[in-house]
């Protein structure tokens, strides 16, 4: 078990690793620098850069440095725990991203929350009911929720919400509280907002994960045990609960790896839509300006959130299921 | 009307962001609305109107007063009083329709830690040393009490406003500009290259101190054109430009703990370690940044409170404030300047519509110009355009110097070639297409009332839609040979002659779909274009590289054509789109790299340069000189202009006063500072 797991750590280190030198090539990779989007951008804003300028900024942000100095400087300053300054928005990276990383968190976890309330009894029911007229129902609304892409869901509701609600567009704050210090008031003002991104990021989610959950139960409801147990005398509420279901939750534990990045980036083209001020449009913004220190911190902070959570779902799964823990050993 | 939205050919146009979806959604919603409501020019461009300097000693207010909440600082012997805040010179500064009321938040949008220019617009007073009168058009003393020409045009002396505080109410004087020049300008880490407005003729100036409230500015040439650009948006313009170590003074009371030169370089980079910067360059640089610094001592009417990289972008009224109206109350009017940030444009345009902003211009896209006129009455709002003086918000420009395909490049380099191309476009359909009629089809030369336009003729010259004469033109040329297609053929032998544009998406102006149209329209004359959307640094890159043909952008501050000649000749190498980066070399280095461009062209950048140092009679021929060969030559190609496409799309709260009917649009005008957003106020 412990060589498993320590086997599993170094493996994740290497490949942390490998991300760091992946997520700087990667962010390098398309043509131009910070200093051309930077120009491009004052360009759409009716501004000029002139080349003096343009070279003044190249040469104090050490753009004209080969690629490997870059990275070799980069890696130095995360050794001190200093990842940077985002040359976009003039601050250390850490802060921000720090200032919209929890909100990002409340997001995603409420969507999440959201998607487990909703697809585990629904997923068992339509397993225990299978093709009832509620297993149907469940089945229909799950497969449009699986192909209605949730950015255009976002609009929908978006424009219902100005139209007929007089809603604020966008955004996880009404206007007056965004500056506010904390709060009830503005505690309050963020759940009033929440449900609307939370549903639409849960909603796909939601319809996957019912899917899932049923297969996996209808494959153990068939099995002789189940049939044995019920035989005993134990109540069919119980049966369901205490085995197959939790048979059929292994491939939830599997997935954690991927949930791990999701709850800090979340979805960047919904976040977009509804103006939420999360990481996803942070990172979307950073590429687009080829800010490279903020961008490649919130990659390298996905890649090293994916590898965690890898490593978790590992040694979740070995605590769930003994097969997979006899099997290693 | 049908006409109104019909959408070009489909073709290469490729699908940007899904938001866009929302913005066809809500358009479509609002059609049968807006074609009620006839989208004109003359119901919603009012007459031209703005707010006065007073220069006039006599008329300077005697008694001066405050807003309510400074007047309890001063009782309360936190604040000196007002007119000791002031000083015996104030700017007085005549409201467009009334004296104002104290009170009230301003609300805005802005996109981003990369938009302040968003508050230096709106918010910063604007703190030049002389700024344009509300028609863009004369330089008046702004923040300078006068400017005085000594030496036939190498000295100028600047008169500073006696008693004048920054807002920390330290005294703002003359040790401010030696600062600048001395410790920042100077300063090779600070600025590497030095700016070409402290220059005349390529020969660097000088800026000395004469007493505590005069500066000498000291050229080896005449600089005949320095108010103008003291007054336009350039490197000397004020506090605005510290973010990039230039603005022509700067607060060194403040600023000497973070210059080398008075603490050591020792504790100074210890400082910038621990604020994280790697440099002390970039820490100096955030520390003189008007919009990212609190902290930082400033001359304009609001400050920074919150600053930009922050959610909401926040300015407070500055208490020391030197504007004040003609009835002596200090500006601004409104107390407080809220700008929220929207994650993108099309979350900007609906809160516009939905009526949660009191004043916005930038970002709002007149594509959606239905909406927000059908939307007047709920969010309580009132639109306004404001179509620019510049000729193109959409121009053509060939890039005369590109070599990678000699046939090409020779067409490219044939008058002929460029004439017939603009005539084979159909302005009119592409006016109502995209601009609802609200645009100008034209050459690229500025409006009438601009000083520096050659004459009515030459908005029409080369510039009207005429296929027959155009494939005259294109068959006398050399190029009368047709495939079966009816695409004319290269004079090499190599098939069908192909020309390449290259436009951006995601701007103000759609300007790949206009190319599309374009692509249609000259299928009549036999030109094959093609059109291709770039990402915008490839664009910069390739434009650089010179590996482009034609490029799609606007002609933007072009009416200002000493200040922003950028699209009227080659003039930046790194640009969205260059007309020629070999010859903008070849300018920028006095002939030292680059390429010679043609005589015309150069007989054209001799005449610009030469306008710098004469008086400003001969300097409105040669501006008109320009022009004129701009036009005649047509380097660049004109489509429609004089447009509300940038900037020029305004909505405003009913509730706001002295709010004008039109104002001068314009980046040099700072549109709306060239309005005084400091003397607006709630009713």
């Amino acid at each position: 078990m412990l060589t498993y797991i320590g086997r599993r750590a170094l493996l994740a280190v290497f490949t942390v690793w490998a991300i760091s030198v992946l997520s700087f090539v990667i962010i390098q990779l398309p043509p131009g620098d910070y200093v051309t989007s930077y120009i491009a951008q004052m360009a759409s804003m009716g501004s000029v850069v002139s080349d003096e300028e343009a070279q003044n900024l190249r040469i104090q942000y050490g753009l004209g440095q080969p690629i490997y100095v870059q990275y070799w400087k980069w890696m130095k300053q995360l050794a001190q725990g200093n990842f940077g300054m985002s040359m976009e928005w003039r601050r250390p990276v850490t802060e921000v991203i720090g200032e919209r990383l929890w909100l990002t968190v409340v997001v995603s976890v409420a969507a999440l929350l959201l998607t487990w309330v909703l697809a585990l009894p629904i997923g068992i029911y339509s397993a225990t009911r299978q093709y009832s007229p509620g297993d149907y129902l469940a089945t229909f609304v799950g497969f449009i929720g699986l192909a209605v892409p949730n950015f255009l869901l976002a609009l929908v509701l978006l424009y219902l919400g100005f139209t007929l609600f007089n809603a604020n567009i966008g955004g996880l704050f009404s206007p007056e509280l965004q500056d506010a210090p904390w709060s009830w008031a503005k505690v309050w003002d963020l759940l009033k907002h929440l449900p609307i991104p939370a549903l639409i990021l849960g909603l796909a989610g939601t319809a996957q994960q019912i899917r899932i959950m049923r297969a996996n139960l209808l494959d153990e409801l068939r099995k002789p045990y189940v049939v044995t147990a019920r035989a005993k005398g134990l109540s069919w509420f119980r049966v369901v609960l205490k085995y197959p279901v939790r048979v059929a939750l292994n491939p939830f534990a599997s997935t954690v790896g991927y949930t791990l990045p999701y709850i800090v980036s979340g979805s960047i083209i919904v976040s977009l839509v509804l103006g939420l001020p999360t990481v996803g449009p942070l990172l979307l913004k950073a590429l687009i300006a080829q800010d490279m220190f903020l961008a490649g911190t919130i990659v390298l902070m996905l890649g090293v959130m994916t590898v965690i959570g890898t490593l978790a779902s590992d040694i979740l799964l070995v605590l769930i299921d003994p097969r997979i823990r006899l099997e290693d050993t | 009307m049908g006409k109104l939205w019909q959408k070009p050919q489909a073709g290469a146009v490729r699908s940007r962001l899904m938001v866009t979806l929302l913005a066809a959604a809500l358009v479509g919603a609002a059609a049968a609305g807006a074609l009620a409501q006839v989208v004109s020019k003359s119901n919603l461009v009012g007459k031209l109107e703005g707010p006065e300097v007073v220069t006039d000693p006599a008329k300077v207010p005697k008694k001066l007063s405050e807003a309510p909440q400074l007047a309890a600082q001063v009782k309360a012997g936190k604040l000196p009083p007002v007119a000791e805040r002031i000083g015996q010179d104030p700017l007085v500064i005549k409201p467009l329709h009334d004296i104002g009321k104290y009170g009230g938040t301003l609300r805005g949008g802005f996109t981003g830690p990369a938009d302040f220019w968003n508050g230096f617009r709106c918010c910063s007073g604007p703190d030049h040393l002389m700024f344009w009168d509300y028609t863009g058009d004369k330089p008046l003393p702004n923040l300078a009490r006068g400017l005085e020409m000594q030496d036939g045009g190498r000295t100028w002396l600047l008169q500073l406003r006696r008693g004048m505080k920054w807002s920390d109410g330290k005294p703002f004087t003359a040790d401010d500009f030696v600062f600048w020049y001395e410790d920042i300008y100077k300063n090779k880490d600070l600025v590497p290259t030095p700016s070409a407005t402290m220059a005349i003729n390529g020969k660097q100036g000088e800026i000395q101190k004469v007493d505590t409230y005069t500066v000498r500015y000291k050229f080896p040439d005449p600089y005949f054109m320095f108010p103008d650009v003291l007054a336009g948006s350039t490197d000397l313009a004020g506090q605005m430009y510290g973010y990039r170590a230039m603005g022509g003074f700067a607060p060194a009371h403040y600023l000497k703990q973070f210059h080398p030169k008075y603490v050591g370089q020792a504790e100074l980079d210890k400082k910038a370690k621990d604020a994280k910067f790697d440099s002390w360059v970039r820490l100096f640089l955030a520390k003189n940044d008007w919009a990212l610094n609190p902290e930082l001592p400033v001359v304009s009417a609001w400050k920074t409170v919150t600053p930009i990289n922050t959610p909401t972008w926040t300015l407070e009224r500055n208490p020391y404030s030197v504007f004040v109206d003609t009835a002596g109350n200090q500006l601004p009017y409104i107390d407080k300047v809220v700008l929220t940030l929207a994650e993108n444009l099309e979350v900007l345009n609906l809160r516009a519509v939905a009526g949660e902003y009191d004043f916005q211009q930038r970002h709002l896209d007149l594509g959606k110009l239905p909406v927000f006129l059908e939307n007047q009455q709920k969010g309580r709002y009132k639109v306004y355009l404001d179509p620019a003086d510049y000729g193109g918000d959409m121009i053509i420009k060939f890039n005369l110097s590109y070599e990678a395909d000699p046939e090409i490049a020779k067409w490219m380099n044939t008058a002929d070639f460029r004439r017939a191309l603009s005539l084979g476009i159909d302005r009119d359909q592409i006016n109502e297409t995209f601009w609802l009629g609200t645009g100008t089809p034209g050459s690229v030369v500025p409006a009438d009332s601009n000083k520096y336009n050659p004459g009515p003729q030459y908005r029409k010259l080369w510039a009207t839609y005429d296929v027959k004469k155009a494939n005259e033109m294109l068959d006398k040329i050399g190029l009368s040979k047709k495939d079966a297609e009816g695409y004319r053929l290269r004079s090499d032998g190599k098939g069908r002659l192909r020309i390449e544009i290259q436009t951006l998406g995601g701007q103000f102006v759609q300007y790949t779909q206009i190319s599309e149209m374009i692509r249609e329209q000259w299928k009549k004359i036999g030109i094959d274009l093609v059109v291709q959307e770039v990402e915008r640094s490839l664009a910069i890159k390739r434009s650089a590289a010179n590996e482009t043909q034609l490029g799609a952008w606007n002609n933007d501050g072009s009416e200002h054509l000493f200040t922003f000649p950028l699209h009227v000749f080659p003039f930046v190498v790194d640009d969205v789109v260059s007309s020629g980066p070999l010859y903008a070399r070849w300018f920028n280095s006095a002939g030292a790299q680059g390429k010679e461009p043609d005589p015309r062209m150069k007989e054209l950048m001799e005449k610009w340069k030469k306008a710098f140092g004469v008086p400003e009679k001969e300097r409105i021929a040669l501006g008109k000189e320009v022009w004129k060969i701009a036009a005649e030559e047509v380097y660049v190609i004109g489509v429609v202009g004089l447009g509300p496409a940038a900037n020029g799309v305004r909505i405003v709260k009913t509730n706001m006063g002295n709010i004008p009917a039109r104002q001068y649009n314009s980046p040099d005008g700072k549109t709306p500072g060239i309005s005084r957003p400091a003397t607006f106020y709630f009713k």
